[in-house]
């Protein structure tokens, strides 16, 4: 469970700080298929922001944008204040080439639905092959802050084993590890648990809220798990239709929903 | 004059064995050169440069559509009109493996498309440059189960090496034919050159067929493993 204490830190922060990642008239579509319209969205240094919503919000694409993964139709999203997808050249932003995404890129981590470990590395070297080829770590270090991160999610034992040799919720634990060696500002969830069987969906979640106590990385979590969204985060935001309907704190949001969508929504969640 | 004469045998078979170096020599370096040249080929496939695309799919079908005999001709009696002189073998280890790298490039693409998305996002995610994503995470997991395919083109251009002959490389086909028209007899070298390439593509062949089983079998397992995972989100 995350202490409130924790939770009134970071009310603090975003009262006093300047948003990490914001935002600004973000839309996507897919062909003809409008994904995101419009959406204005900011996260704050530390803060942990939940994403709830019908299948087909938008959930996902949200993010993968921030993680690169899909462009953005239109729209700017920015890094403590530099554009993710443009580059300044003259007053006029251009879209960025590899160089520049690659130098941004640094500070987001992700975690997928369907973990995606390298099946062809050892855990421990699923942990340490991008500190020593990225950021330039020697390899003694990196494999000492990957032991260190795997002894965190339960695995330190787990170091010469195979992905394919771990049940899923281990796997996704060590996709967790991995992601945090490199230490981003923003992680990244992507319904974390919704791969799992029932049984091992419980030690992924309490891995996340352990690593959401902890404190400064901020984390945006796609998630169905009302429960676990209630307890992490900071803000809830609510996407239906490519939008954010509703976003508060989550005791708003669960306890008095304003909108009809917000509403029937969470009926039928908790059914 | 006996069909087969047993004694003439024995004198010609040190020659062609010793010809055989030649032509695994010239298998081995021309199918470095179609792997090397067939990974190329196969990652710039996949370029985001459309005209890059297009002229090695042009050039590809070109190449896959012409015999190789007629490729052997022009890279050795052509080329020297265009200031390239090549010696015989190197002509034709270019020739053949620039041939044979369109085949192998096909097969690394299939290796390659069966790589899940999801690993080039995991890659992209821990911000591994677009070589680093190439080399580390997706070439890794797509060649492995590709080698015997690989494995079998391998054999196959090793039976073509004697069209190698026909641009003047001494190799088991050509030692043969000249020993043939020295001594007037065709039957006991011929059939030691056929002898020797039986000896060494049917061993290699069961080799192949050995590891595809293997890898097929582990490939079972794994996936064996994987769907104990469910793969399919809750809807809400
Ligand atoms: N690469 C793509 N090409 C075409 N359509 C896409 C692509 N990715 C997503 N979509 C479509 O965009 C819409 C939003 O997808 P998205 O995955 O963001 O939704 P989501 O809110 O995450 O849903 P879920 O809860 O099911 O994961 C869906 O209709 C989906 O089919
Ligand atoms: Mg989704």
């Amino acid at each position: 469970m995350l202490t409130t204490m924790s939770k009134e830190i970071t009310e603090k922060r975003i009262q006093t700080e300047k948003p990490f990642v914001v935002y600004k008239k973000v839309s996507k579509s897919f062909g003809d298929l409008k994904v995101l319209r419009e959406i204005d969205f900011s996260v704050y240094p530390g803060e942990k922001v939940a994403i709830i919503g019908p299948s087909g919000s938008g959930k996902t694409t949200l993010i993968r944008l921030l993680m690169t993964l899909e462009e953005p139709t239109s729209g700017v999203i920015e890094i403590d204040g530099v554009p993710l997808w443009h580059k300044e050249v003259k007053g006029k932003l251009i879209k960025a080439d590899e160089k520049h995404l690659h130098k941004m890129r640094g500070q987001i981590g992700m975690v997928f639905q369907q973990f995606n470990l390298f099946p062809h590395m050892t855990v421990l070297r699923n942990c340490t092959e991008a500190q020593v080829k990225v950021l330039g770590v020697n390899r003694k270090d990196a494999e000492d802050r990957a032991k260190e991160m795997l002894e965190k999610v339960g695995l330190g034992t787990k170091l010469d084993n195979y992905p394919s040799q771990l049940s899923g919720g281990q796997q996704q634990r060590v996709a967790i590890a991995r992601a945090l060696v490199m230490r981003p500002k923003v992680m990244l969830f992507d319904e974390p648990t919704s791969a799992l069987d029932p049984e091992l969906v419980g030690e992924v979640l309490d891995v996340i809220r352990e690593i959401a106590a902890e404190g400064d990385m901020a984390m945006i979590l796609v998630t169905h798990e009302m429960e676990f969204a209630k307890d992490v985060a900071d803000r809830i935001v609510f996407t239906d239709g490519g939008k954010i309907i509703e976003e508060g704190s989550p005791k708003e949001v669960f306890e008095n929903p304003k909108s009809e969508r917000l509403q029937s929504f969470l009926r039928r969640m908790r059914k | 004059m006996t069909i087969w004469s047993w004694d003439y045998t024995f004198e010609v078979f040190p020659v062609i064995f010793k010809a055989m170096w030649i032509t695994l020599s010239a298998t081995i370096v021309a199918f470095a050169l179609a792997m090397v040249l067939g990974i190329i080929l196969a990652v710039l496939r996949r370029s985001s440069f459309k005209p890059l695309v297009w002229t090695i799919i042009g050039l590809s079908e070109f190449i896959r559509a012409t015999p190789p005999l007629v490729q052997l001709f022009f890279v050795f009696y052509d080329l020297p009109f265009f200031g390239i002189s090549l010696s015989p073998f190197v002509a034709g280890v270019i020739g053949l493996g620039v041939h044979y790298s369109t085949y192998c490039a096909e097969i690394y693409r299939s290796g390659i498309e069966s790589v899940p998305r999801g690993q080039w996002e995991a890659a992209t995610a821990l911000n591994f440059s677009r070589t680093q994503r190439w080399t580390k995470v997706i070439l890794p997991q797509a060649i492995p189960p590709i080698i015997p395919m690989l494995g079998n083109y391998l054999i196959s251009m090793f039976k073509d090496t004697p069209l190698l002959s026909a641009i003047t490389v001494v190799e088991m086909l050509q030692t043969a034919k000249i020993a043939g028209s020295a001594s007037f007899r065709y039957l006991e070298p011929f059939t030691i050159v056929g002898f020797l390439f039986l000896v060494l593509s049917y061993p290699s062949a069961l080799l192949i067929k050995q590891l595809e089983v293997h890898l097929n079998r582990r490939k079972k397992e794994n996936k064996a493993k994987k769907s104990k995972v469910k793969d399919v989100a809750p809807s809400c």
